[in-house]
């Protein structure tokens, strides 16, 4: 047990099930009144290579995974590789009736960590209760919940929801759960019951995504267009938005390319109703154009950047932050923009409504990045924020680029009753017309950066959080604020400032903290610290020390707790 | 009573070269809005960049003068987010076949209710003449000393290849035949695509007002089917315009929508907050 968490983890074959599994045992152990958090691995293939979920049950609130587990379940035996390393100690693995082919490496570990070894025909136990082949996982799920000793109606109730629509024998789902929840071969020693008593607030609490509760913000904020083009990790966006069309209105569109889609949502905003699309960074490459035209033409537009490891095709279905230069810097030109970054669903909710009322308040392209491990990884969270007011910033005015002290000019919608205008990409004057007059041009150019600034005054420093006298300070953003955020109560010396506002940066706060004497530390989930760069530019100052993972993992709970411990 | 042509004027100078092709095709837009009625400020025109582009301070409607080769998706984003618009994209030859042909050829076979008028003048001609895909096959042209190696595109065997409900080819020397088309164009309730053959004076030598003469002969009707289209669209001896082909049978992207059926709002009347709580339940 690490942390005092009860970690689960299935490993097997990708088309084995597991993302099925993983997403019944997460719900049902919610459902019990367990808090849990359910990572997701998987590979960019639809059949064969390895898979996993892993659950890791917490008594309080947790947003980050172990690198451990305790119950590790080899659907597969391409996975025992893969995972072995992975059990804890005093862990339990169990596997088919085949017995697992070891090297002495791993036969070493297992003894050395106590480790027990359970083979459980789960095939023919599903058979004898006159299941199918297929129903050997539900047999799995009967055991783990033996294993951690819960009441078998949460996971019944789920598993019913789960297959309502599917056309699959019930009656025979639930009678291999039984099976494996009765086996005789669950007996004392492996047995792993929850130590913390079920909660209320975890049974009412939410099982959401990142990218649902995206979704979910930009439903609440009035989008009423999605423009897409399929691309892990943003995918789930448009399977959230296109599933729930008919209750909310919006039209779904899958665009033939990114440049469509980005082109689509720059002519929907700019006609006056509000748009987005959702990408990933390859995606954003195409959409660059786009955005600098967005940019120089102040038309409001809202793109999700949901990032994963890698250059070029990288490792399509991993997590990782290396994406800040391009959204910070992405694009032809010198114009203003906006970044944003989410880690967890209730800043997702609030941050998307953010970026719709400053896209459309300051007339610039707002990005909002999102990780793979955010946008897949199944949190439990109380109920969402409550959303937060519309803001359009629309005025009218005699020109549509008017210059004014604070950068903004007057927006109007395009109707029956308002005056036309000219929205150009050209370098233009007040009025819209195009220019290339050197004074009209530096004119126009400075009006638009003033609005950064104006932008800037207006959004909040990054929050602090732990020790008030800390030895180090963590600066991060995205998914690792949650790891770093879910060891700070054991820390008490560390202390970590968060951000959700990449650009403008607002870096006052790391300067205060590091004339302060705290040891300062940069950690993000990338090769070379993009975020760090970022802080250099803006104001100078170098973080030197730094932990930086690019393997396509998320920075789990002891990689920090070991750079720490070094 | 036709709203008079003068609306739609600014007071920006026109740029063209003298004789361009682009003088009548820009009358001839603003005459069909305003014997159509349609007042400027219903109005969205997305221009691409080329020739004619620079048109787009020089014409008082609501207008986008976007990136190269976009301005097909960027007048969708506006007709599917407020179809009280009447919706016009203008594009080069260059910047439609070559930048962005994906978005003419998706938005055919989505039949959004836009018209999109395609600009031939067999060159791009903003940056000096180069050859673009309807550039005669060993033409010499810049940078092309010995002539363009490959073959050129017939842009209405293209539009009809992806089964279009409405293809129509104007000549910017007739500009009355051209205020018609794009009359049509935009009453055609689907995606109404225009070429127009344009002269250019400049880079385009051989294509002369007088060699357009000789060989352009009005289509009296549209094509019944595509096939007989196919045949009209050829231009190997004469060169046919006029309505080419039309079909109103085919529904529009926005009909098909199941879930926008019953709703007399458009996307623009709609952004207010949602309430979400019955959607959360999927969640608990």
């Amino acid at each position: 047990m690490s942390n005092g968490r009860v970690i689960i983890k299935f490993g097997g074959e990708s088309g084995q099930g597991i993302n099925t599994l993983g997403k019944i045992l997460s719900k049902s152990v919610k459902e019990s009144g367990f808090f849990n958090f359910a990572y997701r691995e998987y590979p960019s293939l639809i059949r064969g290579g390895v898979a996993s979920y892993q659950i890791d049950i917490a008594k309080e609130e947790i947003g980050s995974s172990s690198r451990y587990c305790d119950i590790l379940l080899i659907l597969h035996k391409v996975a025992v590789h893969e995972y072995l390393p992975s059990v804890s100690q005093n862990g339990i693995v169990i596997h088919d009736k085949d017995e697992l082919i070891l090297t002495q490496e791993e036969k070493e570990y297992i003894t050395k960590n106590n480790i027990t070894l359970v083979s459980l025909d789960t095939i023919k136990m599903a058979l004898e209760v006159k299941g199918i082949e297929i129903m050997a996982n539900m047999v799995l799920l009967g055991f783990i919940w033996k294993l951690l000793n819960l009441d078998t109606k949460p996971l019944e109730e789920i598993v019913r929801k789960t297959f309502e629509y599917k056309d699959v024998d019930m009656e025979a789902e639930i009678r291999c759960i039984m099976a494996g929840y009765n086996s005789k071969q669950i007996k004392e020693e492996i047995v792993k019951p929850l130590t913390f008593k079920p909660q209320k607030q975890w049974k009412d609490s939410l099982s959401i995504t990142g990218n649902e509760a995206i979704a979910l913000g930009a439903i609440s904020a009035g989008c009423r267009a999605f423009y897409a083009y399929p691309m892990t990790p943003a995918t789930s966006i448009l399977k959230f938005l296109g599933d729930t069309y008919k209750e909310t209105g919006i039209l779904v569109k899958q665009a033939e390319n990114e440049i469509t889609a980005a082109q689509l949502v720059m002519g929907s905003m700019n006609i006056g109703t509000r748009a987005m699309t959702a990408t990933s960074g390859g995606g954003f490459d195409l959409m660059a154009e786009t955005v600098s035209c967005a940019g120089i033409s102040e038309t409001p537009m809202v793109i999700v950047m949901a990032q994963r490891t890698g250059a070029g095709t990288g490792v399509p279905t991993w997590t990782g932050a290396g994406d800040i230069s391009l959204a910070v810097h992405g694009g032809h030109g010198e114009f203003s923009r906006c970044v944003i970054s989410i880690s967890n669903p209730q800043d997702a909710y609030i941050l998307i409504q953010k970026a719709f009322n400053i896209s459309e308040i300051y007339q610039m392209p707002v990005i909002l990045l999102t990780e793979k491990q955010i946008a897949e990884s199944i949190f439990n969270t109380k109920n969402l924020p409550k959303a937060i007011k519309i803001e359009r910033g629309i005025s009218k005015g005699k020109n549509r680029y008017e210059i004014t002290d604070n950068g903004i000019s007057p927006r109007w919608i395009p109707s029956k009753d308002n005056p036309t205008y000219l929205q150009n990409s050209d370098e233009h004057k007040p009025s819209g017309e195009s220019t290339e007059n050197s004074k009209e041009i530096i004119e126009m150019s400075d009006k638009r950066l003033r609005k950064l600034e104006t932008l800037k005054q207006e959004l909040p420093e990054p929050e602090y959080f732990g020790s008030k006298n800390p030895d180090t300070v963590f600066i991060g953003y995205g998914s690792v604020g949650n790891t770093i955020r879910d060891i700070l109560k054991e820390n008490p010396n560390i202390g970590y400032l968060h951000y959700q506002y990449i650009y403008p940066l607002k870096y006052e706060k790391i300067i205060e903290i590091h004339e302060e004497g705290a040891r300062v530390v940069l950690i993000e989930n990338n090769q070379t610290g993009e975020f760090g760069k970022l802080i250099k530019q803006e104001c100078g100052f170098e973080i030197s020390e730094k932990i930086l993972k690019y393997d396509g993992r998320p920075l789990f709970v002891e990689d920090i707790l070991d750079f720490l411990n070094n | 009573m036709a709203i008079p042509i003068s609306q739609y004027n600014t007071d920006v100078k026109n740029s063209w070269c003298m004789g361009c092709g682009n003088y009548a095709i820009h009358i001839a837009m603003k005459k069909a809005l305003s014997e159509l009625d349609i007042v400027p400020n219903q109005t969205f025109i997305s221009f691409d960049i080329g020739c004619n582009g620079n048109g787009a301070d020089k014409i008082k409607v609501n207008a986008f003068k976007g990136l190269h080769g976009r301005s097909i998706p960027l007048a969708i984003g506006s007709h599917l987010a407020n179809r009280r618009m009447t919706v016009i994209a203008t594009i080069g030859d260059g910047g439609c076949l070559h930048e962005g042909l994906n978005h003419l050829i998706h938005a055919i076979r989505s039949n959004y209710d836009i018209t999109i008028l395609i600009h031939n003048n067999q060159n791009f001609a903003l940056t000096t003449g180069q050859a673009t895909a309807t550039t005669k096959e060993g033409k010499r042209m810049y940078a092309l000393p010995d002539g363009r190696p490959e073959r050129e595109i017939n842009i209405g065997e293209l539009v009809l290849g992806s089964k279009p409900s409405f293809f129509a080819r104007g000549y910017s020397g007739d500009p009355l035949q051209l205020t018609e088309i794009i009359k049509e164009g935009i009453k055609h309730k689907g995606c109404s695509v225009i070429e127009i053959l344009q002269v250019c004076t400049t880079y385009n030598k051989e294509s002369t007002p007088q060699w357009f003469t000789e060989r352009i002969e009005k289509l009296e009707s549209p094509a019944l089917d595509l096939n007989n289209a196919r045949d009209a669209v050829s231009m190997d001896e004469k060169i046919k315009t006029g309505i080419i082909y039309k079909n109103d049978s085919i529904p529009t992207f926005y009909d098909r929508l199941q879930n926008r059926k019953d709703l007399s709002t458009e996307l623009v009347d709609e952004v207010k907050q949602y309430d979400i709580s019955k959607l959360l339940k999927k969640f608990k």
